[in-house]
C-alpha cells in the first residue's frame, strides 16, 4: 500500500485531459495501482522513527521488488542490531517470511502479522506490501477534486468491502492529477471509520528512469503522536532480478 | 592440538584473511545481571559476554564466517544442583559423590562458529561449526535434535555445531537439505539428516529423517551408554481462519531402549491493537506424566540437556504488546499439565539507543516441591543490556 513509484508511461497525454477529467474512481485507482508498482526495482532506503518524545531510530535497508510488487524483499543494512534481518513478502504480502541471521532461523508469519509494526515503526507489514490492496479490499468513490500540497488532486474515498480483512475501515486518497502519485493518504481505524489513525504524506517527487518517484514519504500516527520518515537513498528500475532472490535461500544470501 | 593452539590458529587464519581480503567485524557486548531467591537466600551472579563476528564475502559466491565468544562470570559462580532438588532424592546420594553434582560458571573464550559457505543461486554448501535451526515451534522444537531451548528465553541464539550442510532449492518452494554432523569418531556413529521442505499455498511443510547417536547418563553411577537413534518427523506452518498455526513432531526409534515420540502444536494471532498472542502445547512421551515418578536421573538429564523436558505435557502461552515504538512488554507462562506446576515469565524490551537494547525477564515458579516448576527451583530474573557494534 505504500505508493512510491509511478510510471511515466501511465500518465495520459495532455490531449486526453477531458478523458482524464471524466475518469471514474475505479479507473483512477486502477491506473494508480497499475503504475505505482514498476515491473522491477532495486534500491536503498532509510526509515526514521520519531517518537512523541522526539527520540529517533534510523534503519537503512536494501529493497528488491519484482512482478509489480507481487514479490518484494527487504534486507536491513543498519543499525548493527538488525543488520542482515530480511523480510520476504510474496503474493501481495499475503505470505511473509522473516530471516534472523543471529539465529539462522526463517519464520513464516501468518496474515494477521501484517498488522504488526515493522521494527516498531508507524508502518505495518500491510502498509509496506499489498500492492493491489486498494482495488482488492475496498470500494472506491470519486469525490470533488481538491488541491493538496499545492497540486491539483483527485480525491478518492475507499470503503472496506464487507468480506475484506484489511486493517483500515476507510481510506482517503489525494492523487496528483499529473503523475498519479498519491500525495496524501488518510487511514481510518478498523472499527471506527471516523477515527483518523494514520496519514501518509509523499513529497520530493523526482523523475528517475522515466518513472516519477516520491523520494520522501512520512507516515504520521495520529493516535500515538509519532511519525516515521521514509527516504529513498538510491533506486533503479532497470534491473533484471532473478526469481531465486525471492525465496528462502535468497533471503539468506 | 590444545584448545589454546586451536584458538590461536584460528585467530591467525582470520588475521591472514583480514589482511588479504576485506572482513566485516561486528558483534555485541552483553552484560547481564541475574538474581535468584532460593529458600531464604538471595543469590546474584553476573556475566559479561563479548561476541566478535568476522565475515568475509570477498571471494565470489563464498562466505567465510567465524565468531569468538568471551564470557566472564562474577558473583555466585559455584552451584550445587542438589540444593534445588527434593530432599528424598538427594538424601540417598553418598557424600563422596555429592561434589559431582556441583558445577562452576568458569570464564571462557571459544570459537562458537567457524564455517565456509559456498552458494550458487539454488545450491549452497556450508562446512564447519555453524548454527542449525530446525522446526516451527517457539517454545520448543522437537525436530531440532541439536539444540534445547530455554523456557525463559526461547529465542536466544544457539551454539554452533560441527556439520557439513548442503541445501538445494529444487523448485521455487521446494528445498532439500542434507546434513552430516561428524560428532563421533567414525562415519557410522555420526549424525545424518535429510529434510525436504515444500510450500503449498499458505503452508510450508517439512519432512525429515535422521540418524544419530544418543547418549544417556546414569547420574547415580555417572556411566554413559550410547545407542543408535533413528528419527522420522516433520513440521508444518501456515494459517487457518485468519490465525497462524504450526505443528512439528518426531518419532524416535531407539536401538536398545523404548521408542518415543514428541510433538508440539501452536497458534498465534495479532489483534488490531497490536497485541500479539500465542499458545503452544508440547508433549514428550519420553518424559514422565507423574511428578512422583521423577528421579535423580530425570532431573539431571533435564538440567544437562540430555532430555528436553522433565514433564510430559506442557502448555506455553505468550502475550506481547508494543507499548510504545521503543518499548515492548509481555509475559509468557508455562504450565506443566502433568503436575500442575507453572512458571510465569514477565518480560520487557526497551530500545535504549540505536544499538543498545535492554531486556528484563523475570521468572516466578509456582509449584510444589518436586514438580517441574517447583518454587524451590528459585524465583528471580535477569536484566540484560545488548550493545551491538
Amino acid at each position: 500500500m505504500i505508493l512510491l513509484h509511478v510510471s511515466l508511461a501511465a500518465i495520459l497525454p495532455s490531449g486526453q485531459l477531458t478523458a482524464q477529467e471524466e475518469m471514474t474512481a475505479d479507473e483512477i485507482l486502477k491506473t494508480l495501482t497499475e503504475t505505482m508498482n514498476p515491473e522491477q526495482s532495486h534500491g536503498t532506503m532509510t526509515m526514521t522513527i520519531v517518537t512523541s518524545s522526539g527520540q529517533e531510530r534510523t534503519f537503512k535497508y536494501e529493497t528488491f521488488s519484482k512482478d509489480k510488487g507481487d514479490k518484494s524483499l527487504m534486507k536491513y543494512l543498519e543499525p548493527q542490531r538488525v543488520k542482515g534481518q530480511t523480510i520476504l513478502m510474496l503474493n501481495d504480502a499475503n505470505d511473509i517470511w522473516t530471516y534472523f541471521p543471529r539465529t539462522k532461523r526463517v519464520r513464516k508469519l501468518a496474515t494477521h502479522a501484517k498488522k504488526q509494526k515493522v521494527e516498531g515503526s508507524d508502518f505495518s507489514y500491510e502498509d509496506m506490501g499489498a500492492s493491489d490492496a486498494f482495488i482488492e479490499e475496498y470500494n472506491a468513490l470519486r469525490l470533488n477534486d481538491e488541491n493538496k500540497e499545492g497540486r491539483s488532486c483527485y480525491k478518492i474515498e475507499l470503503t472496506r468491502k464487507a468480506e475484506s480483512n484489511a486493517s483500515y475501515s476507510r481510506v482517503m486518497l489525494w492523487i496528483d492529477k499529473e503523475n498519479f502519485i498519491p500525495l496524501v493518504v488518510d487511514y481510518y481505524h478498523e472499527d471506527d471509520p471516523e477515527l483518523h489513525e494514520k496519514q501518509l504524506v509523499c513529497h520530493d517527487v523526482e523523475l528517475i528512469e522515466d518513472i516519477y518517484t516520491p523520494m520522501d514519504c512520512t507516515m504520521f500516527n495520529k493516535l500515538d503522536n509519532t511519525y516515521t520518515k521514509m527516504h529513498i537513498v538510491d533506486i533503479t528500475y532497470q534491473v533484471d532480478l532473478a526469481d531465486d532472490l525471492f525465496t528462502e535461500m535468497g533471503m539468506q544470501r | 592440538m590444545t584448545k589454546t593452539t586451536k584458538l590461536i590458529t584460528a585467530a591467525l587464519l582470520l588475521y591472514t584473511v583480514a589482511y588479504a581480503q576485506p572482513v566485516d567485524v561486528y558483534g555485541y557486548f552483553e552484560p547481564q545481571y541475574n538474581g535468584i531467591y532460593s529458600g531464604d537466600s538471595y543469590y546474584q551472579f553476573q556475566s559479561n559476554k563479548l561476541r566478535v563476528d568476522l565475515k568475509s564475502t570477498a571471494i565470489a559466491n563464498t562466505e567465510f564466517g567465524a565468531d569468538v565468544i568471551f564470557l566472564l562470570y562474577h558473583g555466585k559462580t559455584d552451584w550445587d544442583i542438589l540444593d534445588f532438588l527434593p530432599a528424598e532424592l538427594t538424601s540417598t546420594i553418598p557424600p563422596l559423590l555429592r561434589p559431582f553434582y556441583s558445577f562452576r560458571f568458569e570464564d571462557t573464550l571459544y570459537l562458537d562458529n567457524v564455517y565456509a559457505r559456498f552458494a550458487l543461486n539454488r545450491f549452497a554448501v556450508t562446512a564447519g561449526k555453524q548454527q542449525i535451526s530446525l522446526g516451527t515451534g517457539y517454545f520448543a522444537n522437537p525436530t531440532d535434535i541439536f539444540n534445547t531451548k530455554d523456557a525463559l528465553d526461547p529465542t536466544y541464539e544457539q551454539p554452533g555445531h560441527n556439520a557439513i550442510r548442503v541445501d538445494l532449492q529444487a523448485l521455487p518452494r521446494l528445498n532439500l537439505m542434507a546434513l552430516y554432523s561428524p560428532v563421533e569418531s567414525d562415519f557410522e556413529s555420526s549424525g545424518k539428516m535429510l529434510r525436504a521442505k515444500l510450500g503449498i499455498g499458505h503452508f510450508d511443510i517439512s519432512l525429515l529423517g535422521c540418524e544419530t547417536q544418543y547418549t544417556s547418563t546414569d547420574f547415580y553411577t555417572f556411566e554413559q551408554t550410547q545407542e543408535r537413534r533413528h528419527i522420522l518427523g516433520g513440521d508444518i506452518v501456515g494459517e487457518l481462519i485468519g490465525m497462524g498455526i504450526w505443528a512439528e513432531g518426531i518419532y524416535n526409534f531407539f536401538e536398545d531402549t523404548e521408542d518415543g515420540y514428541e510433538f508440539l502444536i501452536g497458534t498465534d494471532y495479532t489483534f488490531d491493537s497490536g497485541l500479539y498472542t500465542m499458545l503452544e502445547y508440547h508433549h514428550n512421551s519420553l518424559a514422565k506424566s507423574d511428578h512422583e515418578d521423577y528421579d535423580l536421573n530425570d532431573w539431571m538429564r533435564f538440567f544437562t540437556g540430555e532430555t528436553k523436558t522433565i514433564t510430559s505435557d506442557q502448555v506455553y502461552a505468550l502475550l506481547q504488546y508494543p507499548l510504545t515504538d521503543m518499548l515492548t512488554i509481555g509475559s509468557s507462562a508455562v504450565l506443566s499439565v502433568s503436575d500442575m506446576s507453572a512458571a510465569i515469565i514477565p518480560m520487557l524490551q526497551y530500545s535504549l539507543f540505536q544499538n543498545i537494547e535492554l531486556t528484563l525477564v523475570g521468572n516466578i515458579y509456582i509449584g510444589e516441591e518436586g514438580t517441574a516448576y517447583s518454587s524451590s527451583l528459585g524465583n528471580g530474573g535477569f536484566v540484560r543490556a545488548s550493545v551491538y557494534f
